[in-house]
């Protein structure tokens, strides 16, 4: 796997943390996920079973699950903007600082580079800073879908790929863990008339 | 036969949920649902029954294992699954607004329910990493509808918080599954490569970097389900604002199904690590659960919390006694495993008519439930007893056992902190137990002949099996079955 294929998605993912708009980080993740689908098509090219598989996660994770979060976003509108978050210069220091401290730690988990290696695990790292830094639930839904395509950009960079149960049972999984996000987020938007999860701070000893 | 067995009874669970789905009326939903628990339970128990009885020959399909280890499980899980199951339509009856609208309200919870049961059921009879993470993964989706139940706002923190946090635990768990088919067979794996025993042959050849790796992603992601500390933080709250019958099942049935899935790994990749390297992980996972639990185990408590924050501690000592890694140790994680689910699904089961009773138990510890409600106090009284490992509660022999064990892995210095905490912890649970019985009471006396009899009458087959329960537990220990299961958990 190219290095600037690798940066690319993961640019990606360090746009989504800045991103002010939840229209504009759906639209970001689902260009992230669109370009790893392209990329397992081209490469399963000529294997057939890969390029089948290949072509069922391109639209379920690259169409289908962005555009269910699209349709959250317009079933919870918000007046404005969630107020009190950190701004996007600040968030975007932080989470490369982060990043790029964990992919210099870790060492060596086989893939087919050293960047996909890093690649992987600095999308599964975004994935938990989007979710910990933006307050909206559906920040932190497209979190767990960046995070996911840390694992899936680790699979396409397993040498021979991963078991076809296993990536079709991923997508099966993540399909139903948005769907149940989803369910949540516009519950609590109903309930407390924002998406702000930070209104979910009253369980504590 | 066993093959079939083995697809019967999950498929049993997801049938009873969809028929449920398809009830023209709540009355026949909740005979569907009991009638459709009985078959699933009585199917899985046979299972467990073969395994148990045959513990020196596994049964292997191409994808499914059936060892003694997962018959234990499959016992627990099916005994816990039933209970729950049969008191959900009491519970349902008198619970108010819920997360969707009235009409659809008990379908829905039929159906997670049983696709959370027949989830759990598969999850210990998978010979397979990659599949194992697949089942536990789509726990998440049904239990967090659960969790989230009741529609309140505490309710949907508890939910959300559960959902984002072993999402993203299971994320990390699987990058760790993905370097380790990467470390057993670079360019030609299948999902075989993932088998449990396909793992073990290879664990001996591989290289230490990505073994460790691997292991310690597979491990710190399964510690975020399985709600070990740090990463716990979703627990006390899920356990405490699900509902009861869910709780049960959470507490007493996910939390150590996914502890089995951990040991597996354990036991198949230890031998790529360097001696010590897997046990430090487990032990330390294990006394910081303890170590956080315990001053919550001393505080005033509502009931529910209490019983999350016991289910830490009760998770931390099934850590230990892995870790540690001896026969003495692996008897007392078996009796501890059954044991606890005893326990803790009476607790949960008596929250029902408490809360009912008594709402404000839902914010503030009780007192005086023995001057309150006599079957009420019996059950919280059995339940808190056993959880606090009081003889003859069967938890008291499976920590004795788990303590033994590590003095005999030499680990003294971590037996001696375990053995304090344990202490500390037991002390905290008593003067809950004794507060809670026979305090000043906080609450009406209150009558419920039907609820109070149902729940007679678990607090008796509860006990029961308890007591029995510390009987095996004194006979397990150089069994030939816990020769089997230090060979090998699959």
């Amino acid at each position: 796997m190219s290095a600037l294929f690798v940066i690319s998605v993961t640019a990606v993912a360090l746009a989504i943390v800045m991103a002010r708009r939840r229209t504009i980080a759906v639209a970001l993740v689902g260009v992230q996920s669109v370009a790893l689908g392209i990329y397992a098509l081209v490469n399963g090219f000529g294997e057939s079973s890969a390029f089948l598989i290949g072509g069922v996660l391109l639209v379920g994770k690259g169409v289908l699950l962005p555009l269910g979060l699209a349709w959250v976003v317009r079933r919870t509108r918000e007046p404005r903007l969630i107020a009190g978050e950190l701004p996007a210069l600040t968030r975007a220091t932080i989470a490369a600082a982060i990043m790029l401290a964990t992919v210099e730690l870790i060492p060596s988990l086989g893939l087919d580079s050293r960047a996909a290696d890093q690649g992987a695990v600095a999308l599964l790292v975004l994935g938990v800073v989007i979710a910990v830094l933006r307050r909206s639930a559906v920040f932190q839904a497209i979190g767990f879908l960046v995070a996911e395509n840390g694992v899936y950009l680790a699979a396409l960079a397993a040498p021979g790929g991963l078991p076809a149960v296993v990536e079709i049972g991923v997508l099966f999984d993540l399909i139903i863990v948005v769907a149940v996000a989803a369910a949540f987020t516009t519950r609590i938007h109903d309930e407390f008339g924002t998406g702000d999860t930070t209104v979910l701070g009253n369980l504590h000893d | 036969m066993i093959e079939v067995l083995v697809i019967v009874a999950p498929a049993c669970a997801v049938l009873t949920g969809a028929a449920t789905w398809v009830a023209r009326t709540p009355r026949q939903a909740d005979q569907l649902n009991s009638a459709g628990a009985v078959l699933t339970a009585a199917l899985t128990l046979i299972l467990a029954g073969i395994a148990v009885a045959d513990a020196a020959h596994p049964h292997h399909g191409t994808w499914w294992v059936l060892d003694a280890a997962g018959g234990v499980f499959l016992a627990v899980v099916a005994v816990v699954g039933l209970f729950s199951a049969l008191v959900a339509p009491s519970h349902l009856a008198t619970s108010g607004r819920g997360l969707v609208r009235a009409a659809r309200g008990r379908a829905m919870y039929y159906v997670a329910y049983h696709m959370f049961w027949a989830a759990l059921i598969a999850v210990p009879l998978m010979d397979n990493l990659g599949l194992a993470w697949l089942l536990v993964e789509a726990t998440t989706g049904a239990s967090a509808l659960l969790v989230a139940y009741s529609g309140t706002r505490g309710a949907l923190e508890a939910g959300w918080k559960y959902l984002v946090l072993t999402t993203f635990g299971l994320a990390v768990a699987m990058l760790g599954i993905i370097v380790l088919y990467v470390a057993i067979a670079p360019g030609d794996g299948t999902l075989a490569t993932l088998d449990w025993q396909s793992i073990a042959r290879a664990a001996p050849g591989l290289q230490g970097g990505p073994a460790v790796v691997a292991f310690v992603l597979i491990v710190a992601g399964l510690a975020t389900k399985v709600g070990w500390a740090p990463v716990h933080n979703w627990l006390p709250d899920a356990h405490s604002e699900a509902p009861p019958p869910v709780s049960a099942l959470l507490s007493a049935a996910l939390l150590p199904t996914v502890v089995l899935v951990t040991w597996r790994v354990v036991v198949a990749l230890g031998p790529a690590l360097t001696a010590g390297t897997a046990s430090a992980l487990l032990l330390a996972f294990g006394l910081v659960s303890l170590a956080v639990a315990v001053p919550f185990l001393w505080r005033s408590m509502a009931w529910k919390r209490l019983l999350a924050y016991s289910s830490l501690e009760h998770m931390g000592i099934l850590a230990v006694g892995i870790g540690f890694a001896t026969p003495l140790a692996t008897a007392g994680v078996v009796v501890h495993v059954a044991g606890h689910a005893l326990a803790k699904s009476l607790g949960f089961y008596a929250a029902g008519p408490l809360l009912r009773h008594a709402p404000h138990a839902h914010e503030r510890p009780v007192r005086g439930l023995a001057f309150a409600n006599p079957p009420t106090a019996g059950a919280v009284g059995i339940s808190l007893g056993a959880l606090s490992a009081m003889p003859p509660s069967p938890l008291f022999v499976s920590e004795l056992l788990i303590l033994l064990g590590g003095i005999a892995a030499g680990e003294i210095a971590v037996t001696v902190v375990a053995a304090t905490l344990l202490a500390l912890g037991f002390l905290g649970l008593a003067h809950a137990l004794v507060d809670g019985l026979v305090g000043e009471p906080r609450v009406k006396r209150w009558r419920s002949p039907r609820s109070g009899r149902r729940l007679r009458r678990l607090t008796v087959v509860c006990g029961t099996l308890m007591l029995a329960l510390t009987v095996v537990a004194c006979l397990l220990p150089g069994s030939s079955m816990i020769s089997h299961l230090m060979e090998g958990v699959a």
